[in-house]
């Protein structure tokens, strides 16, 4: 028999008397939890003080890299702090992450008031009035400031309003086997200049056993997401464009776009293919395993961060970077732009205080600190001079290459395009269709998309 | 000894130790200790009330609330990002789906992925359950071992064989190590759902074959006793005693494979992403390319009632399959 139920149905007795109370007690315990955790519910906010005391500013930067984090949290963050007296909650959130946790942080209302993300994401964001235009502070620029960041500002436009404070600048060259080259009778310091030359040189690379290919002359991304970027390289390479510009059409179903997949395709197909493995993401593999490493290819496509740990991790080899490329009679261009860039949530209660921090963060000695923290391009030109650049080959390559980037449209629903691209793409590289079928298919989903969005 | 049927209040009180009135009038008619019982009633369940809260708002906060405005959505047009909160579009979203060629692909590789996983599963779980059912020497570490995979998180276990699967992965050494050439396992969209449904497989391997053991230590040993004195051999033992006395855990775990199997997502975003050419495209990991990346929220929880419908039909036929053979 239970003792507890017991006590329960005997007559108030002293004991059940304080089982009642207990009772209350407990109902009162939860009645608190519930009002509690109500109360947790209704707070929260974008981390600003409502008070009008101390200024607080919560900031989300995407990305996971320890020297960045390190960089920011330590050294970064507490000079603004010194010297502006505000307190900066700085949050980092996977890649992966970042805009699965902005959108519940905008339905919620606790979005922070400062985020970063890349410029494909800004025109969505600009669509449904979640961030500051920018336009007046930056014309509040000096014009030395304005100039120094003449090749990063429009990559943060849409529809030629500054929304994203670019940090870095982002891009995609030519990495090459040296050695291999003078194996191959190739010589390393006349690299080829046009991507009919590249095909040449990678043929004479590739090392085959039978019929698979155990070095590739040449690897080019090909995952999901990234082939939509090497098709952008080679149709640039062509002079193509990938929509109209008034971002309402795709412009990509074009000759230059046939030429620039077929020249993709034949990468990975026939009997002079040169690259293995379609489809396998080699960019994110750790530098170990990269395959110019790993002597599984000769030529690959890679960023600089990447770029500077492939180096580290084969510091006998004889790596060098090629300059951007461009098909014959073209000219020379390379997929690159604006990286990720700074936000001001547009319900931030301390605009300015949020403007200071992206203005703190685009000075300079911080800049150039941020950008050799974290590996990448320098977002301002004067930083060619700045020791990180004269002392990285890779760094001065990149900076030499930056007039020739070119990147995506920042129009609104371009993901869903890019994703609708990609998947036409995967197609025409598994010889399911035709390069103009795929792109044909292609251009017509785009088409939908930015006529729904526009 | 039979009780009495009670009504709630009474099996209450009797549980707790009071004598239950006796079958007739008293028990239906109103008496001087009636209001009595209604007050120790009461306290009784003010009791109940207050251990069962916390977890009865979990519930309703955290699950049922979440699944019904998910079902409103799925009659909206809502993206996270706009100001201007759902937009009521009827059944617009069911209807997109009938003709979506994206998602009757997703339902078909769903489909493809829990009836090549399934039955293998369940068929090596009896036949490791059948294994370890006997004492040998190292029976403990045994069933250990094949347990571990379950304790281990899917994430994780993909993040392994994501490398196995690699060019330069085990699988591809053990190839090369006998003169044959490396595969793409999850790049060829011929053998990438076969490469995700194999680590599916190994994944969901301990945690069945612990179930059905469990299922097999609960099956009398005089059952067995008597088919031997009736002259049944291990066949007709394992037929006719060990298949119908382990029927209710089969259909357990029949029923929780298929609900797990067709919410495959784990696996799918870390070994392919859905592809390639769509291979592996599972329904759940379309609802998050449409719910996360595109910010379609009304026609993602569409999606994910349809196939919340499909999962219940499913599992209601199975377990159907099952039991009405034991009828």
């Amino acid at each position: 028999m239970d003792v507890h139920s017991t006590h329960a149905c005997t007559p108030r007795t002293p004991r059940g008397r304080r089982h009642a109370r207990r009772a209350t007690a407990l109902l009162a315990l939860g009645a608190a939890t519930a009002l509690a955790i109500s109360g947790c519910a209704a707070g929260g906010g974008s981390g600003d003080s409502d008070d009008g005391g101390d200024k607080t500013l919560s900031v989300w930067l995407p990305g996971t890299n320890q020297a960045e984090i390190d960089l920011v949290t330590d050294t970064i963050v507490p000079a603004f702090e010194e010297e502006t007296g505000a307190e900066v909650e700085v949050t980092y959130v996977d890649w992966g992450d970042i805009s699965t946790k902005l959108n519940s942080a905008f339905a919620a209302g606790t979005a922070p008031d400062i985020f970063g993300h890349g410029p494909a994401a800004t025109a969505d964001f600009v669509a449904n009035d979640r961030i500051l235009d920018l336009d007046d502070r930056v014309a509040e620029l000096s014009q030395a400031d304005r100039d120094d960041l003449a090749t990063a500002l429009p990559g943060g436009q849409v529809d030629g309003v500054q929304y994203l404070m670019p940090l870095s600048l982002q891009g995609y060259l030519v990495m090459y086997d040296a050695d291999a080259f003078t194996a191959a009778g190739l010589d390393p310091d006349s690299p080829p200049t046009t991507w009919e030359e590249l095909k040449d040189a990678a043929e004479t690379l590739t090392e085959r056993n039978g019929s698979t290919i155990t070095r590739s002359g040449f690897l080019a991304p090909s995952q999901a997401i990234a082939r939509q970027q090497t098709f952008a390289t080679f149709l640039f390479g062509e002079g193509g464009t990938l929509v109209n510009e008034a971002g309402t059409e795709a412009e990509f179903a074009s000759a230059e776009g046939a030429d620039a997949l077929d020249f993709f395709t034949s990468l990975y197909t026939g009997d002079d293919a040169v690259s293995a493995n379609l489809g396998e993401d080699y960019l994110n593999a750790p530098a170990a395993q990269q395959p110019l490493v790993q002597q599984t290819a000769a030529m690959t496509i890679q960023a600089p961060s990447m770029m500077q740990q492939i180096v580290d991790a084969a510091p006998d080899r004889d790596l060098r970077v090629m300059p951007p490329l461009s098909f014959e009679g073209g000219d020379p261009a390379a997929f690159g732009g604006a990286g990720p860039g700074l936000m001001i949530n547009a319900d931030s209660k301390d605009p300015d205080l949020a403007w200071s921090f992206i203005e703190y963060m685009l000075s300079p000695e911080v800049s150039t600190e941020y950008t050799q923290g974290t590996g990448t391009i320098p977002v301002r030109a004067s930083a060619a001079e700045s020791d990180y650049a004269k002392n990285s080959p890779i760094i001065t390559a990149f900076l030499a290459a930056s007039p020739d980037f070119q990147t995506n449209p920042n129009v609104v629903g371009w993901v869903q395009v890019r994703d609708a691209l990609d998947k036409q793409l995967e197609r025409a590289l598994n010889g399911v269709a035709t390069s103009q079928e795929a792109l044909d298919e292609a251009a017509a989903e785009a088409d939908k998309i930015l006529g729904a969005n526009g | 000894m039979t009780s009495p049927t009670l009504a709630p209040a009474d099996a209450l009180a009797a549980s707790a130790g009071a004598t239950p009135p006796p079958a007739g009038d008293d028990a239906t008619q109103p008496t001087a200790s009636a209001p009595r019982r209604r007050r120790r009633w009461s306290r009784t369940a003010i009791f109940g009330l207050v251990f069962v809260l916390p977890a009865a708002l979990y519930i309703v906060i955290f699950q049922l609330v979440p699944v019904l405005y998910g079902l409103v959505l799925s009659f909206t047009t809502y993206s996270p990002l706009s100001r201007s909160g759902p937009e009521f579009t009827g059944v617009d979203n069911y209807a997109e789906l009938l003709g979506d060629a994206d998602f009757g692909n997703a339902l078909l590789v769903t489909g493809r992925y829990v009836l090549q996983v399934l039955p293998i599963t369940v068929v090596l779980a009896l036949a490791l359950a059948l294994l370890v059912n006997r004492p040998f020497k190292g029976v403990g570490l045994f069933r250990s071992a094949l347990y571990v995979p379950h304790i281990v998180s899917l994430t994780a276990v993909s993040m392994v064989w994501l490398w196995m699967y690699s060019q330069t992965g085990l699988f591809n050494e053990v190839l090369g190590f006998f003169g044959a050439a490396p595969q793409n396992w999850l790049l060829d969209s011929d053998s990438a759902l076969n490469a995700v449904s194999a680590m599916r497989i190994w994944k969901a391997l301990g945690s069945n074959m612990v179930l059905l053991l469990a299922g097999l230590q609960s099956i009398p040993r005089d059952l067995y006793e008597a088919a031997r004195v009736d002259g049944a051999g291990r066949w007709a033992s394992f037929r006719y005693v060990t298949l119908p006395g382990l029927r209710p855990m089969l259909v357990y775990v029949v029923a929780m494979d298929i609900i797990y199997l067709a919410q495959g997502f784990a696996e799918i975003y870390v070994l392919t992403q859905g592809g390639p050419l769509g291979s592996t495209t599972t329904v759940n990991y379309l609802i998050y390319t449409e719910a996360f990346q595109y910010n379609q929220m009304g026609s993602a929880s569409a999606m994910a009632f349809v196939l919340f419908a499909l999962i219940i039909g499913f599992s209601v036929l199975a377990v159907r399959g099952v039991m009405g053979r034991q009828k």
